[in-house]
């Protein structure tokens, strides 16, 4: 019935706490957690864009699969690039502190 | 018996060899430094990279000759599984500036990167970067754009914090991390809303779908896509992340980053945009210009407020975007609410060769500051009063770069703006289009006055006790600079050429 606005909601909760995440804590790790978040919020949406009814079984468009698929690779490769800056901030300032690193003006 | 070839395995077309150059030297790279380093041979990276570049730029130069021209590809058949790549006059010429300036840049961090290790990756990442910006330019997809996006937006935060044993790089690279995901969240949450509504995410296919209503799933949708793009595009208030990142990457990162990278914000901005939506239904005109007259404003007003010569060329990169986007609001303006085709190409010309002039002139202006701060070891404006007496041929080409910013007449700077001024005031009867435009030469004047008080400092003030110690750059950082410096004078000699090869990709988005 309402299965693509139940998960198209699910999304954008998704999304929500992500971007609530990356506004409200202050460890960078929690920040990247945020970001991951969003991304699978994002990833939810498009598979939610991507289903079909076809004889009142949801099936999901190969396309929207495909790009799912990208879409996942590419949040970890950003991960892991956000992760690896988060080692090199802690070597120099000793903390994942985002208040306590301000030294450019945020 | 024929054996059936599968569609996916047919050769690629002959305009694609850019970017497959470049992808191909990406690979190569290590593999090369790995065999020349047992040899005892440590600067392959650099030529390498520099020959790839080079023939790149030499195949786009030939398409370039033979403009218009029009093709499309999809390497899995009819039923486009999110992949379509095109060559058109507009993907010719952006890709001849990205790879004009990525040969430049490439050729100037041989030397200039030299004392810094692991020169494999950073001239990898230097070429992907390039190979992605290239591949949103040919992109006839919006999801395959958007992939071809983080392709360019990961090489370019690695190579932002590439200085990894400076707090400032690492930290600047992780905000602009942030930031740009962000905004590239938001342009997929655009797509998938537009692939929901349409069923495909191809241009022409959304196109199709959307033309003829509109619709408040399709109005997020493109809220999304200028708010996403206006990260990388540093709309203000979008900017935050640039006056940190591009100061703090190494200096041939920085005029890639300010001269192109940008750039390639604008012209997704300007694809998806005017691809997608039709500019009449939509009103998004008054949005990009409104959005336009912020970001040069308040750009032009920090700008003056710098000390740090790499952020104050940050800030007016700002500004330029700024330029940039209110003549393609003009454009939209004129095209969708008045139907004016000839003020809309008029200030399409001039936001396109704007790109090519600030292009010109950041990428000149960033390298040659690399070149002064290599010699004063700083990068505070007062410490490097008077330097121009002692490196005159790095001064003199800064002064080239400097004057087509400020839009000096007889520079190609002028003209650009000129375009766009002359679109938005050729419409009598629109009170915010003349106030924007108004707006426009107000801070085309700011910024001409700061650019040549920068000037004033560098060549004609008694030289500091930093500045004059300093002595002229070796030849192979000259190189560039200087070729810079001429190619600013030559677009300038041979105008008529490169605005007809600009009307070329002006007619791809108005006139076909």
């Amino acid at each position: 019935m309402f299965v693509r606005e139940l998960y198209a909601a699910a999304a954008l909760l998704l999304v929500a706490l992500g971007l609530y995440c990356i506004a409200s804590k202050r460890n960078l790790i929690k920040t990247i957690i945020g970001i991951e978040l969003a991304t699978l919020g994002v990833n939810l949406s498009i598979m939610s864009n991507g289903l079909r009814i076809v004889e009142e079984t949801p099936a999901v468009d190969a396309l929207a699969q495909s790009m799912t698929i990208v879409s996942i690779a590419i949040g970890a490769s950003v991960a892991a690039l956000a992760l690896a800056l988060a080692v090199n901030i802690y070597r120099h300032y000793g903390t994942l502190d985002t208040s306590k690193l301000r030294r450019l003006r945020w | 018996m024929v054996a059936v070839i599968p569609e996916y395995l047919i050769p690629i077309p002959e305009y694609l060899i850019p970017v497959t150059v470049l992808m191909c030297a990406a690979a190569l790279v290590p593999l090369i430094d790995a065999i020349c380093r047992k040899a005892g041979f440590e600067r392959s990276p650099g030529i390498v990279a520099t020959a790839a570049f080079a023939i790149a730029f030499a195949y786009l130069l030939k398409e370039a000759a033979s403009l218009p021209l029009e093709g499309s590809f999809r390497p899995f058949g009819g039923t486009s599984l999110g992949v379509e790549l095109k060559v058109d006059s507009l993907s010719v010429y952006m890709s001849l500036v990205f790879c004009g300036l990525g040969l430049a840049a490439s050729l100037y961090s041989i030397e200039y990167m030299k004392e810094d290790t692991g020169l494999d990756r950073f001239f990898l990442l230097l070429l992907t970067l390039v190979a992605g910006m290239m591949g949103v330019v040919s992109s006839n997809d919006f999801f395959n754009l958007y992939v071809f996006w983080e392709f360019m937006a990961l090489s370019s935060y690695a190579l932002v914090s590439f200085r990894k044993y400076t707090w400032e790089a690492v930290e600047a690279g992780f905000k602009y991390l942030v930031m740009s995901t962000l905004g590239s969240l938001a342009v997929l949450y655009g797509i998938s809303i537009l692939y929901g509504l349409a069923g495909t995410t191809n241009f022409e296919g959304i196109r199709q779908v959307l033309a003829g209503s509109t619709s408040e799933a399709a109005y997020l949708a493109l809220a999304l896509i200028i708010a996403g793009f206006g990260v990388t595009a540093a709309l203000v208030p979008f900017h935050t992340w640039l006056p940190d990142a591009h100061p703090a990457a190494p200096s041939s990162i920085s005029a890639m980053l300010s001269g192109v990278v940008i750039k390639t914000g604008a012209y997704a901005i300007l694809w998806s945009l005017f691809k997608i939506f039709d500019p009449g239904e939509y009103g998004y005109g008054a949005v990009l210009m409104g959005f336009g007259a912020l970001t040069m404003t308040v750009a032009n007003v920090m700008a003056i407020m710098q000390r740090d010569v790499k952020r104050f060329l940050a800030y007016s990169s700002i500004a330029n975007m700024g330029y940039i986007i209110t003549g393609l609001g003009i454009a939209a303006r004129a095209l969708g609410v008045h139907g004016d085709v000839a003020a809309a190409s008029l200030a399409l010309l001039g936001a396109l060769f704007h790109v090519l002039n600030h292009a010109l002139g950041k990428g000149l202006s960033f390298l040659c500051a690399g070149c002064l701060i290599h010699e004063v070891g700083t990068r505070d404006i007062r410490e490097m009063e008077g330097i121009g007496a002692k490196m005159p041929a790095t001064a003199g080409s800064m002064a080239v770069g400097l004057l087509t910013l400020a839009g000096v007449p007889p520079l190609s700077g002028f003209w650009s703006k000129l375009f766009i001024v002359a679109a938005g005031l050729g419409i009598p009867g629109d009170p915010y289009m003349v106030l924007i435009t108004a707006l426009f030469i107000a801070n085309s004047v700011i910024a001409a006055a700061y650019y040549l008080w920068l000037l004033q400092r560098l060549a004609f003030k008694s030289p500091t006790e930093r500045a004059s110690k300093a002595k002229e750059v070796s030849a192979i950082m000259l190189a560039p600079v200087v070729a810079l410096a001429a190619m600013c004078i030559l677009v300038t000699i041979f105008l008529g050429p490169t605005i007809r090869l600009i009307e070329y990709a002006v007619g791809v988005i108005v006139g076909g």
